[in-house]
């Protein structure tokens, strides 16, 4: 029996829980289509280039694995097949934490998102840096156990405060707990679109700008984005991982650290 | 050059498009073959992509097959080899809700789930939940002429629609329905078309302001006949519910539907159930845990006849809080004189999973088996025939069960699931033998599943010759030919409907001749919703609940004719509007068979807009409108009393009650007006309408 089985005879019942196959309209992207494609490739009947055009038409968001009632673990299955199929990106080393202090702000982009810590929490505030947002890039990198090893010797004993989800998906991937920076400092953020990390309402699971979509599919990715900002009507964010992708895909949009640093200025 | 809109010749792109979820196609796949390739597969973004891409392929004569999500059971989506797939899921914009009027215009690619999400977040619903919706688009609904699981309520699919923009070859983009260009049949031709006539592009749909309260209660029935006669007396009794399913006694048996739900875990059957579930997951033994009993369909059926008894019975109601009391009261009153109240958990129960039957065939197929639905519908008098004909004709190649869940004052629809174990050629051989059954005893050969390729023949032989209504708007529509060619309609030999006994008197038909005047046919009971002239009022000025017409008889081109077999048919598009100007002769239409009623009357400033209120209240009234200048409300059934109270109470000055006359519905045409204007003569939930022509 193969693992792609359940999918390859189910009526495609997770697609409305896809964000890639809604913005992108591919029926090739609904999870049960990608499941009878690699099943195909894994019976010599599909070329492996296609299995991994197929693969990655994909951000790992888990909305699938969400809706099938039959609990097929879909996201993980696909993770697996891309690992065999498309060379992992480049990953930077890991940089070291910048500061003793008991908080640690893990932070994807240039924005101090410390400063804001320190001034709200009235305490002093560590700084990590991570230049390719870990993300799911991250967790499907074949160094991903080692690296997990290294944040989690890094972070030990620390509270550790973020506002990126692709940051917040690998410290989850890596068991290292954190926080979300708006709860630390007691802002409420419902009022702003979720993502897939943060809950919250959200048009769809993702924008679809994550993750193997955004490297390989960069047309669908930024569809999904645009059809996401159309449902949304967003103007604003709470994860700074939503606001950079939508960013690149041309809707702007303001997020948490933008506001919290303009308050702080 | 730009491309007319964007396309994909990729190999992942062609082979995703190749099927739908025709259980055929899956056991095709299941068993190595594939299907019929697309040469290429485009996404055009709105109605002027559809039409560059059905010009280019009516010049090239390169077929077109429409896919929306690819939902359909009957191969209406699949590709033919070498064709265009013209997939609308591009088209994927949700809004404007119009709160005021209670629509929403919709783009034809939106997601069923999406759209309903959508819509709760603004505090409304659709009321259309097909088990599929969530792998569904609303132009497939459209396209398929879809039925969801509240009907009884909401409607089906079509009586959401108020009005649609679709793209064909032959005519480019049309607006159809209220306030656009072309008539009531435009849109009947519309809807249920399936792709072979117009690519539609957007649907304005009336909604409804989410449910204040929802009753559900489960009713153990002695045996089908008594459930029968539950359904038909809630239904006939103007009680609509919003939910009525009857499992049959070999379904009720198998799912253990009737017992609480505890029982499932106690003890020792929950013991045999875990150890039976790892026996099937060693790897050898699962592929085979269904072959014994699926080889053996024959003497399943007869050990299932044998055990099998009772039967349940899921009725629900919802909306206005005062009125689902009051209607829910009645309701069980009526059911506990036939069968035993077993509460709301195999209500609620049903409701929690009401979605989860989807999920059910997967693992027949997995097991080598094959399994498939079958919906048809008839009149209640031919109810227990069609059943049995059709369990009779399944039994030597597949185990059958059924439901009933799509009810009408006038009959309703059975059904079937099947399961069998075997090649294509006995899963053919299952479908014709059952199909047959069907057609000679008289029903519709498909209730809400739609045509495709599966059911071409038995819906041409079904339809007959008005299948040329059909033929002259394809001539105009798609000339060259391109769209889904070979589905839907395709030549078959004539063959004259079998003799249609006149209706019993549990089925409430009247019947007559097509033009009589309302006072000659009131003679034979009181129609449920009178209209002078066939085919009355159109589908945007009317309510789910106000059907003028149900069957129309006649001659085309000297062959008898017969449509409206079962009180709803999805069979292609309605062809009743078509017939009733083509040779219709003779026509049946609902009679009010409940002898309670009440009418009241009341004066008011603005009797359109408190017409209108009463209907936005859920409290569909019998009879609504305006003589000399009062506003008219009439009620009929065991709940016209409680009903009456309430509508009073929600009439400036109240209702005074007057002797029961019956109120004629206007004709058309009639147009949009404001819901005050004095002259408005007829109000649905969105608009008021009057005359056209007459100034207020
Ligand atoms: C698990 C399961 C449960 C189901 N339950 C129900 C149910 O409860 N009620 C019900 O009614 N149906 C049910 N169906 C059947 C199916 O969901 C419906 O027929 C649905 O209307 C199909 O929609 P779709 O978008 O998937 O259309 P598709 O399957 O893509 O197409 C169906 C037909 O419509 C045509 N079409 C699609 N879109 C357009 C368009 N925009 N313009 C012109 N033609 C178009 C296609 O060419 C095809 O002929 C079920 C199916 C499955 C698999």
């Amino acid at each position: 029996m193969s693992a792609w089985d359940t999918c390859r005879v189910c009526p495609r019942l997770c697609r409305d829980g896809c964000p890639v196959a809604t913005g992108s309209a591919r029926e090739a992207a609904v999870p049960t289509w990608i499941a009878t494609t690699l099943h195909g490739w894994q019976a010599g009947t599909v070329s492996a280039e296609d299995a991994a055009a197929s693969a990655t038409l994909c951000t790992d968001c888990g909305a699938c694995q969400e809706h099938c009632h039959l609990h097929r673990p879909v996201p993980e299955l696909l993770r697996d097949a891309r690992r065999q199929l498309v060379p992992a990106p480049a990953m930077t080393p890991l940089r070291g934490v910048d500061g003793a202090a008991q908080v640690v702000a893990v932070c994807a982009d240039e924005r101090d998102l410390a400063a804001v810590l320190e001034s709200r929490l009235g305490q002093p505030v560590a700084r990590l840096r991570t230049d390719d947002a870990l993300g799911v890039a991250a967790i499907e990198h074949p160094s991903f156990d080692a690296r997990a090893s290294e944040l989690r010797d890094r972070l030990a004993g620390r509270v550790v405060a973020v506002v990126d989800g692709g940051v917040a998906r690998a410290l989850v991937g890596a068991r290292v707990a954190f926080r979300w920076a708006w709860d630390l400092v007691g802002d409420p953020a419902p009022d702003m679109v979720g993502s897939c990390a943060t809950g919250g309402p959200r048009p769809l699971a993702c924008c679809g700008a994550a993750g193997p979509l955004r490297r390989h599919h960069p047309e669908d990715a930024a569809r999904v984005a645009r059809l996401f900002a159309q449902r949304g009507d967003v103007e604003r964010v709470a994860d700074a991982c939503c606001g950079e992708h939508l960013g690149w895909a041309g809707v702007s949009v303001r997020d948490w650290l933008d506001e919290a640093l303009e308050a702080l200025a | 050059m730009q491309p007319i809109a964007r396309f994909s010749e990729a190999g992942i792109d062609r082979a995703a498009a190749s099927r739908d979820c025709w259980p055929g196609g899956t056991l095709e796949a299941w068993q190595g073959t594939s299907a019929p390739l697309p040469a290429r597969v485009w996404w055009p973004e709105d109605e002027e992509q559809v039409a560059a891409v059905l010009r280019a392929a009516s010049e090239a004569g390169i077929p077109v097959v429409t896919a929306g999500a690819g939902s359909g059971v009957c191969g209406g989506a699949r590709a033919i080899e070498g064709c265009w797939v013209l997939d609308t899921k591009a088209m994927a914009r949700i809004g404007p809700l119009d709160p005021e009027r209670w629509t929403v215009r919709v783009q034809a690619g939106v997601n069923g789930q999406q759209l309903e999400d959508w819509l709760a977040e603004c505090g409304f619903t659709l009321g259309h939940s097909p088990s599929s919706i969530a792998c569904s688009t609303v132009g497939g609904w459209a396209a398929a002429r879809s039925a969801g699981q509240f009907s009884s309520r909401y409607g089906v699919f079509e009586d959401m629609v108020l009005g649609a923009v679709a793209v064909s070859p032959g005519g480019g983009v049309v607006r159809v329905g209220e306030g656009g260009e072309g008539s009531d049949a435009d849109l009947a031709m519309l809807l249920g078309s399936e792709g072979t006539l117009a690519v539609i592009t957007e649907l304005e749909l009336r909604v409804w302001p989410a449910p204040q309260r929802r009753w559900l209660r489960g009713y153990r029935m002695p045996d089908l006949p008594t459930a029968i006669t539950a359904m038909r007396t809630l239904m006939q009794g103007d009680l609509h519910p919003s939910v009525v399913r009857l499992y049959d006694p070999v379904d009720t048996r198998i799912g253990g539907k009737t017992r609480p739900k505890r029982e499932h875990s106690a003890g020792s059957s929950s013991f045999v159930r875990r150890w039976l579930r790892r026996v099937d997951e060693l790897p050898a033994v699962h592929r085979r845990t269904l072959a014994l009993p699926l080889a053996l369909p024959g003497l399943l059926n007869r050990v299932f006849d044998g055990i099998a008894s009772g039967c349940l019975l899921v009725v629900g109601w919802e909306g206005d809080e005062d009125v689902v009391g009051a209607l829910s009261a009645e309701g069980a009153r009526l059911l506990d004189a036939l069968g035993e109240d077993l509460g709301a958990e195999p209500g609620e129960r049903w409701f929690a999973s009401r979605h989860a039957v989807s999920y059910k065939l997967m693992p027949i197929f997995e097991r080598g088996g094959f399994a498939d639905t079958m919906e048809v519908a008839c009149r209640w008098s031919d109810l227990e025939r069609t059943y049995d004909a059709v369990r009779e004709a399944v039994s030597p190649t597949a185990v059958v069960m059924a439901h009933m869940s799509h009810v009408y004052p006038e009959g309703g629809s059975i059904y079937f699931s099947f399961a069998g174990r075997g090649d294509r050629k006995v899963y053919e051989r299952t479908w014709d033998a059952a199909l047959r059954a069907v057609l000679d005893s008289g029903a519709t050969t498909t209730h809400h599943h739609g045509v495709g390729s599966l059911k071409a023949r038995a819906a041409s032989e079904e339809v007959g010759p008005a299948v040329a209504g059909w033929r002259a708007a394809k001539a105009t529509m798609d000339p060259a030919g391109v769209l889904a060619p070979g589905r839907l309609f395709v030549d078959v030999a004539p063959h004259d409907p079998p003799a249609s006994p006149p209706p019993a008197p549990e089925d409430g038909l009247g019947t007559g001749a097509v033009g009589a005047d309302l006072e000659v046919r009131a003679e034979g009971g009181e129609p449920r919703w009178p209209v002078a002239t066939l085919p009355g009022l159109p589908r945007w000025q009317r309510e789910s609940w106000q059907q003028p017409w149900i069957g129309v008889e006649g001659l085309v081109g000297g062959r008898p004719c017969r449509l409206g077999r079962g009180p709803r048919s999805a069979a292609g598009p309605d062809l009743r509007p078509w017939l009733a100007e083509h040779g219709a002769t003779t026509a049946s239409w609902g009679i009010a068979t409940h002898g309670e009623r009440w009418m009241g009357e009341a004066r008011v400033e603005h009797p359109m807009r408190v017409a209108r209120d009463l209907l936005r209240a859920d409290l569909r009234p019998a009879a609504l409108g305006l003589r000399d200048g009062a506003l008219v409300v009439g009620f009929r059934g065991p709940a016209a009393k409680r009903l009456a109270v309430l509508a009073s109470d929600r009439v400036p000055g109240g209702l005074t009650e007057v002797p029961w006359r019956m109120l004629p519905v206007p004709d058309g045409p009639l147009e949009p007006c404001p819901d005050d204007d004095p002259a408005a003569c007829h109000a649905t939930a969105s608009t008021a309408f009057r005359p056209v022509g007459r100034t207020a």
